[in-house]
């Protein structure tokens, strides 16, 4: 790799990028992957895709809730009489009538092996109010329309409490997590106090604020729950872990993990809140053991907001101490995010950005969670290094300006070859070709500075850029596979396609490592029956059963080998199987004499097989502690703005990754466009707002919650840098779902700092709070 | 949602005395903005009676050169791209194509877009104990909540919502005249007497009775309004309600002198609101930034802002600089 420029710039001047063009050339084709189009895209725009409350049932009735209109309380009365007899109606489901939920699986860390629940409790078990939203009925009628007029019916009285909405509120609840699932939250190294305290070097306090965020995936979350007497359970879900769902219902119902089937081949958008097992999910099941029919709930917008997760809103205070020429001496990140009552998230927001992303002598992050009356938050898109790299990003602009630095010198100056804490050398990182392509497209070179020196005729042009980050996750899996005879296979593990172009990317790794042509393979997912497949989420799914793909394809092998060497008309009998190995597509043979191999096709055909099976297991993924596993990139942004009406306009994005290998180079594409897309949500529009008195939310709908229109994303111009990183997993992929939203919300403030002089510190950036 | 009864009517007359027919009726045209609610639960109507085939779907010049007539039906996107809409009266078509999405816009028409209820959070979602416009007597929910699109002018303690669309906003500095039949006949509204502002009955939204259907809209020939401009504010680029717009046409004369000025602001108030102070103030005064800020400054005197909406005051003053200096530079 070529040389990279560091270090402090002469006032006013850009940054020169030096990178040779062919040298770049060589490494984005070593690592991207051929572009192919999506496997599943023909069902998809014909509507044959099936997603999963659109599977057909027989027989099949609806759920329709009804929600408390308090934060907390009691439940006092509930007249549910008229309810009961309106037409159509088979059941009413409350408090005071709804069987117990057996009980729950023991939580795990890390990947939620056992399945994840956000909101720990049983819906209708009890007569306690904790946030406004709250499932208090459920109304199980013949048709949606029946039910939700009966729903409307039942009459609910409480005996409200005074409830905890705020941070301030809930001051006294607070408390310091000391891990996040296996991750430490709260960091020490060095001594912060005294670089903040030392007068010599340059210093940034700030605070930012980012709002509560709703996911809003195109599918709303929705459940169906079909029973086969009392003691078989399918449901058709909506779900991020057909897995997790199988084990939480089972636990739930008293049922024996194989007599409960989660079905989800499609799922149309998730970022994370389909994650967890949600009220409706039982709820469904639960009406549809009481009215004897299986029952279809499909969540509405409305109850997305109260009924299926959102992002904590955020308060990150960043204080940054550094030398003139720029060198960070201290980092300090606190932050406080809300919870729920009846349910404990942490939004890591400094472990996951301050935590990873520069080096500096001295770093502390802080953690606050206050537990308030409010539906309880879950992952959404980079859960913590995205608030987090916002705010931490935009410190690092605000430094820059303060020591006068190009922003992108301030970051390279401050570059992380080793891990920060861990102290370990970073594997495949390539931060800086990043920066330095990104640069290039972009013309960063030729900014200018000084805020409000840039214009387009009448408007207000700004510049601004961040970095991205995002951790490298990894989970454990199975696969299986069936090869036949005609040189076609079938595999299977129970992940999901959460419609990030999943199918697609195993299709590819499995022709690559089975060595079978794309085109005869078929992978199939969303199946509680399949191999473990653990939740998609944290960026995880490509890498992990992507590694579960290269191990079963090698016990493939080695099963071809054994009838190989057994088979005295093949090339490689009475060999030993250890020294065969896959050396061709759709060969194995010898490992130092490929002259000496077989065909599958031939091997099965002599073997009078019509087709070959093999399982792989479920086993820890191996740790290697001698690296550090990150994903990076770049955002650069331009941003134009009309001074009397500022309403700001993103109108071109740069953005570089690097993320170790990237698998197929289409979805990658739509994968960080997606997430840019997002963060300018982030950035710009998105708010969920919520009415002080009751606590309920009062944008609820598309139309009030702005996600960004066609209207509002310009050109996004994605690229990838760096290589393989097969030191993270065989398949050298660190995943690269999350990363695109990182960093980008930091870019576009920055930018409409650049452009306007006016730095806001909490988001969303509506022209209220720019006028 | 209440169970309902749909009947469709034929024509005019027999959509009329369906509705006095039969008590809890409610004309449906688009449907965009009633099944909305009605799925909310906040209208119940017992009947709805689809009107979407009536012969009232025409945009049509007035005889004797007094205006063209839209017909009640008329889908917006029909109005908006039809050339004597476009020609004559360009603020209300780009007030059309301002307006919700390319899908809804093909839905809606002209009557239900006159009649499309505010979108306050509070009004539209009853698990919100508190509106006088959707339970009279009950509060406000938004005066002490969360009331950024809130109004800012003729509001009152009772209800401080805003009227939504865009369309009526380009009516009302249009002097539109809104056609409606009854059981008793015919008759014209004003637009400006159409719309009430709340004072003590929010719920009570228009002049027009319940049993009354509207049949269509005039435009009176403003030859001038031939340059007229709609400004719309809004939080993202694309599809979403108006937090301020300005609908404004200007006739200059000589030395960029003012003649005549026709000004309505929308998202402000409980009604379209015609900004009759801000064009007082500009009739007769040079054409330039400083007239119209000093019109502006008239107009929002008497604004009031709440907790969240404060800002709608300078951003509705800057919006109407812009949309006339926007009317100026295309005369020049
Ligand atoms: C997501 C979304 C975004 C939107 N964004 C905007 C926007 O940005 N700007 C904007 O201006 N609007 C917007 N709208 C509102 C839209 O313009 C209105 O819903 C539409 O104009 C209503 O027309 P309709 O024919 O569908 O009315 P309907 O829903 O059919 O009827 C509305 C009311 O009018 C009554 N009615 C209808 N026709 C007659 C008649 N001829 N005589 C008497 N009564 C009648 C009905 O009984 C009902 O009470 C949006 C709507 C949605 C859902
Ligand atoms: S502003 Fe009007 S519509 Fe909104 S809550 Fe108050 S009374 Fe109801």
């Amino acid at each position: 790799m070529a040389k990279i420029p560091s270090g402090k710039l002469p006032d006013g001047a850009g940054w020169q990028p030096a990178l040779p063009k062919a040298e770049r050339d060589t490494v984005m084709s070593a690592t991207i992957g051929p572009a192919r189009s999506r496997v599943d895209g023909r069902l998809k725009v014909t509507g044959a895709a099936k997603y999963s409350v659109e599977f057909e049932v027989p027989e099949c009735a609806y759920g329709w809730t009804v929600e408390s209109n308090i934060a907390k309380g009691k439940i006092t009365a509930i007249d549910a009489k008229a309810a009961q007899g309106a037409p159509g109606v088979l059941a009413v489901l409350t408090h005071l009538n709804t069987p117990k939920f057996k009980s729950a699986p023991k939580k795990e860390g890390g990947g939620g092996g056992s399945g994840i629940r956000n909101e720990e409790r049983f819906p209708l078990n009890d007569d306690e109010v904790h946030y406004a939203g709250q499932y208090v009925a459920l109304v199980v009628a013949k048709t949606i329309e029946q039910a939700r007029h009966a729903a409307s019916l039942v009459l609910v009285s409480y005996a409200p409490e005074e409830p905890l909405l705020t941070m301030e509120a809930a001051e006294h609840k607070a408390e310091k997590p000391k891990k996040n699932n296996d991750e430490h939250v709260q960091i020490k190294k060095g001594d912060v106090e005294a670089a903040l305290k030392d007068a010599s070097l340059v210093k940034i306090e700030q605070t930012y604020i980012t709002p509560t965020e709703t996911h809003n995936p195109i599918e709303m979350s929705g459940t169906i729950a079909v029973w086969e007497g009392d003691q078989k359970l399918t449901l058709y879900d909506a779900t991020q872990f057909v897995k997790g769902v199988q084990n939480i219902l089972a636990h739930a119902f008293g049922l024996e993990l194989e007599n409960v089937r989660i079905i989800c081949p499609f799922v149309g958008g998730a970022f994370g809140c389909k994650g967890a097992v949600w009220m409706h999910v039982l709820l469904a099941a639960m009406g549809a053991k009481v009215a004897g029919v299986p029952v279809k709930m499909h969540v509405t917008r409305r109850n997305m907001f109260v009924g299926a997760g959102h992002r904590t809103p955020t308060r990150q205070t960043l204080s940054l101490a550094a030398t003139r020429d720029g060198k960070l001496q201290a980092i300090q990140h606190v932050s406080e995010t809300l919870t729920s009552t009846v349910g404990q998230f942490t939004e890591s927001c400094g472990a996951r950005s301050t935590g990873v992303m520069y080096e500096s002598p001295a770093i502390r992050v802080e953690e606050t969670v206050f537990p308030v009356n409010v539906s309880t938050p879950t992952f959404m898109r980079a859960p913590g290094e995205c608030p987090g790299t916002y705010a931490l990003e935009c410190a690092l602009d605000e430094l820059a300006i303060a020591l006068k630095i190009d922003p992108v010198a301030l970051r390279l100056a401050n570059h992380a070859d080793n891990h920060p804490i861990k102290n370990v050398p970073f594997s495949a990182k390539h931060l800086k070709e990043a920066y330095q392509l990104g640069a290039e497209k972009f013309g960063w070179a030729k900014r200018n500075p000084e805020p409000r020196s840039m214009r387009d005729g009448d408007l207000l042009v700004g510049w601004g850029m961040a970095t991205a980050t995002y951790p490298a996750h990894k989970m454990s899996a199975a696969a299986k596979v069936q090869l036949r005879a005609n040189n076609t296979a079938t595999v299977q593990c129970a992940t999901h396609d959460l419609g990030t172009g999943a199918y697609t990317a195993f299709t590819q790794i499995s022709s690559e490592q089975l060595g079978l042509p794309f085109e005869n393979i078929t992978f199939e997912l969303g199946k509680s029956d399949f191999p473990f497949g653990p939740v998609a989420g944290g960026s995880n799914s490509t890498g992990t059963v992507g590694t579960a793909i290269h191990e079963v394809a090698g016990l493939l092998h080695k099963a071809l080998a054994e009838l190989a060497v057994k088979d005295s008309k093949s090339p490689l009998f009475n060999l030993k199987t250890d020294d065969i190995a896959m050396v061709a597509p759709g060969r194995i043979g010898l490992k130092n004499d490929t002259t000496k191999s077989d065909a599958y096709a031939d091997i099965l055909k002599r073997a009078g097989k019509d087709s070959l099976e093999v399982q792989s297991e479920q086993k820890p993924p191996e740790e290697n502690k001698k690296l550090a596993f990150q994903s990076w990139g770049a955002h650069f942004c331009e941003v134009k703005i009309d001074p009397l009406l500022p309403r700001v306009q993103v109108t071109r994005v740069v953005s570089v990754m690097n993320c170790g290998r990237i698998v197929s180079a289409k979805t990658a594409r739509s994968q960080i466009m997606g997430g840019v897309v997002m963060g300018i949500g982030m950035a710009l529009t998105e708010e969920t707002s919520y009415d002080p008195g009751t606590g309920l939310p009062v944008t609820r709908n598309l139309a009030d919650y702005h996600v960004p229109t066609n209207a509002d994303v310009p050109e996004i111009d994605v690229a990838f840098v760096g290589e393989p990183d097969f030191a993270f997993n065989p398949i050298g992929a660190r995943g690269m779902g999350e990363i695109g939203i990182t960093g980008i919300a930091a870019a576009i403030a920055n930018a409409v700092y650049h452009a306007t002089g006016k730095r806001i510190r909490d988001l969303p950036i509506t022209q209220d709070k720019l006028i | 949602m209440n169970p309902f009864t749909y009947i469709k009517a034929r024509d005019a007359s027999q959509a009329v005395s369906g509705i006095a027919a039969k008590p809890q009726t409610k004309f449906l045209g688009g449907g965009t903005n009633l099944i909305d609610l009605m799925k909310m639960g906040v209208e119940t109507p017992a009947q709805l009676i689809d009107i979407t085939r009536l012969p009232l779907t025409q945009v049509e010049e007035l005889p004797g050169g007094k205006g063209v007539r839209i017909g009640a039906l008329a889908r917006n996107s029909d109005v908006a791209e039809h050339s004597l809409i476009q020609q004559r009266y360009p603020v209300l078509s780009q007030a059309f194509l301002a307006g919700a999405s390319p899908q809804l816009r093909n839905m809606a028409t002209v009557g239900g877009n006159l009649l499309q209820r505010t979108r306050c959070y509070y009004f539209y979602d009853p698990a919100f104990p508190k509106c006088n416009k959707r339970n009279p007597g009950s509060g406000c929910g938004a005066l002490e909540g969360y009331n950024r699109i809130h109004a800012i002018l003729g509001q009152s303690d009772q209800c401080i919502a805003t009227n939504p669309s865009d369309m009526n906003v380009a009516l009302a500095a249009l002097d539109a005249v809104v056609r409606v039949q009854g059981p008793k006949g015919e008759r014209e509204i004003p637009i400006a007497d159409f719309h009430r502002l709340p004072g003590s009955t929010p719920n009570i939204e228009t002049n027009l009775q319940p049993d009354e259907l509207i049949t269509a809209i005039d435009l009176p020939a403003i030859p001038f309004a031939a340059r007229s401009h709609y400004l719309k504010v809004r939080d993202r680029a694309s599809y979403a309600f108006a937090i301020v717009s300005v609908a404004a046409a200007l006739e200059l004369g000589a030395d960029r002198k003012i003649t005549a000025a026709r000004i309505a602001l929308g998202g402000v108030a409980h009604k379209p609101w015609r900004a009759q102070k801000a064009e007082k103030e500009l009739i007769g005064k040079t054409a330039d930034e400083k007239t119209f800020r000093a019109a502006a400054e008239a107009e929002l005197a008497a604004a009031k802002g709440y907790k969240h909406n404060s800002f709608k005051i300078e951003l509705a003053k800057r919006s109407i600089v812009r949309a006339l200096s926007t009317l100026t530079a295309m005369a020049s």
